[in-house]
């Protein structure tokens, strides 16, 4: 558990300290929602509320993977990653205060993302603000869970930047069903469906549990 | 001829591709004759034949993933490398299989349903695992070969299979409809039809075995040809 917070604080401050992670992560996020509106067909207000949910769940994972490669590209630097290797503790422990930093950074981002997008998409949002936050901190647990082994993994592959999204892509079909039918059934009747809502916690669970045990092997120097 | 390097598996492998090659002949024979026999179908006419190539190709595909993450637990459990070749030749041979599979269902279904691509769950199941082991395969060419790519690509078979079920619940969440038989008990084929199912199954999978040998040796023998001009390039340079 120290670990986890050493590990966490460490990340927090030198995002603090450089500011360049989050910061890019917003804008690309809300750049994605502002094309993906004019990918839409016209009409002065709003969009297809029908595909609002799915709209909004791409341009998370967009952001999600762009926040995560830069991660552990940081790492790199100075052989930083060698030095976490190289400490005598449990790796599934450094691992979760990794994926607690992106969660934490992919929250403040989603959050930020929402007003802008209910905005543009004319999607009220702010009438079921706390069950949404629910399903986005649900949908945003498994994202990182896979997301932070498998930066861990492109970070050291030719092509980085473009390896994490292939790898990641495929795995996250599941989590993206249920991510999105829970948000639709949210703004459609004010209450998520208990399966998608089941399906997300599934996910989080296994790739929780998967990564913790799997980082072992992805660290080992 | 004898390698020291060899281990016990890899020589009982190698003995076993000539016998496998064999059967696989056999098999395929048997498997032709039965099929070629078979009844036409009443409303199909032989279209329905390709049955026998594609379903037994998706139960080629699915031997082959689970194989991909068992080799690749292996692998990471005892750190012997000849696991990690396994688990390569079965992502590869699964890989193709999965393709046969894919290119097979929409030939037949452009002609018997109208529609070459449904979102029926269990097509896209396979599709989706279809691009898992493209990935795998992007993840292998893409990092230095060495103890390193064999452990990044271990997890990453790993990961593949536990997406197998959560698959299963996200489609029919997602809400597909299912078009294909629940399951393939006699009961569910026609008269007539269990027999050459059985050979082309048969078939197929001997011929999925003899592929995973030549595809495991073949990585064998790659791995020792790198590690020899390794040696002889640091022969030059001391």
């Amino acid at each position: 558990m120290n670990i986890l917070r050493a590990v966490l604080a460490k990340d927090l401050l030198s995002e603090w300290r450089s500011r360049d992670r989050l910061p890019a992560m917003l804008v690309f996020a809300l750049l994605t929602v502002v094309v993906l509106r004019f990918a839409q067909p016209g009409g002065s207000l709003g969009g297809d509320p029908a595909q609002a949910p799915g709209l909004l769940w791409v341009a998370y994972v967009f952001a999600a993977v762009l926040g995560m490669n830069r991660a552990f590209a940081l790492e790199l630097e100075n052989d930083a990653l060698a030095g976490l290797a190289l400490a005598p503790v449990d790796r599934g422990w450094i691992f979760l205060g990794k994926a607690a930093s992106n969660l934490l950074l992919l929250v403040v981002a989603q959050i930020t993302t929402a007003v802008f997008f209910s905005v543009l998409f004319g999607v009220d949002l702010a009438g079921v603000a706390l069950p949404f936050l629910g399903i986005a901190f649900l949908g945003a647990v498994g994202l990182t869970a896979a997301g932070t082994l498998f930066a861990g993994i492109s970070v050291r592959t030719r092509y980085r930047e473009v390896m994490l999204p292939l790898l990641l892509f495929p795995l996250l079909v599941p989590l993206l069903v249920g991510a999105v039918q829970a948000t639709a059934g949210l703004l459609a009747d004010g209450r998520a469906d208990p399966g998608a809502l089941q399906l997300l916690c599934v996910y989080d669970a296994v790739f929780l549990i998967a990564s913790f045990l799997l980082f072992e092997y992805v660290l080992d120097e | 001829m004898n390698d020291p390097t060899e281990t016990r598996f890899e020589r009982r492998a190698l003995a076993a591709e000539g016998p496998v090659a064999i059967a696989l002949l056999v098999t395929s024979a048997i498997a032709a004759l039965v099929i070629v026999r078979a009844p036409a179908d009443v409303v199909q006419g032989v279209l329905y034949k390709i049955l026998f190539v594609h379903a037994p190709a998706a139960f080629a595909a699915y031997l082959g993933f689970v194989l991909t993450a068992a080799g690749g637990a292996l692998y990471l459990w005892k750190n012997d490398e000849q696991w990690d070749r396994l688990a390569v030749a079965a992502a590869e041979v699964g890989l193709l299989f999965c393709t046969l599979n894919i290119v097979t269902g929409p030939i037949w279904a452009k002609a018997a349903w109208g529609k070459a691509w449904v979102w029926d769950p269990r097509l896209v199941m396979t599709a989706l695992l279809w691009l898992v082991y493209l990935a795998y395969g992007l993840l292998r060419s893409f990092s230095e070969e060495g103890p390193r790519a064999a452990r990044f690509a271990a997890v990453y078979g790993i990961a593949g299979v536990l997406l197998i079920p959560l698959n299963y619940f996200a489609i029919d969440l997602f809400g597909g409809r299912a078009l294909h038989p629940e399951n393939l008990e006699r009961q569910s084929l026609g008269v007539g039809i269990g027999q050459p199912f059985l050979a082309g199954t048969i078939a197929t999978l001997v011929a999925f075995l003899y592929l995973l040998l030549v595809r495991f040796e073949v990585q064998g023998l790659r791995v020792r040809v790198e590690r020899a001009r390794l040696d002889e390039a640091s022969g030059e340079a001391s």
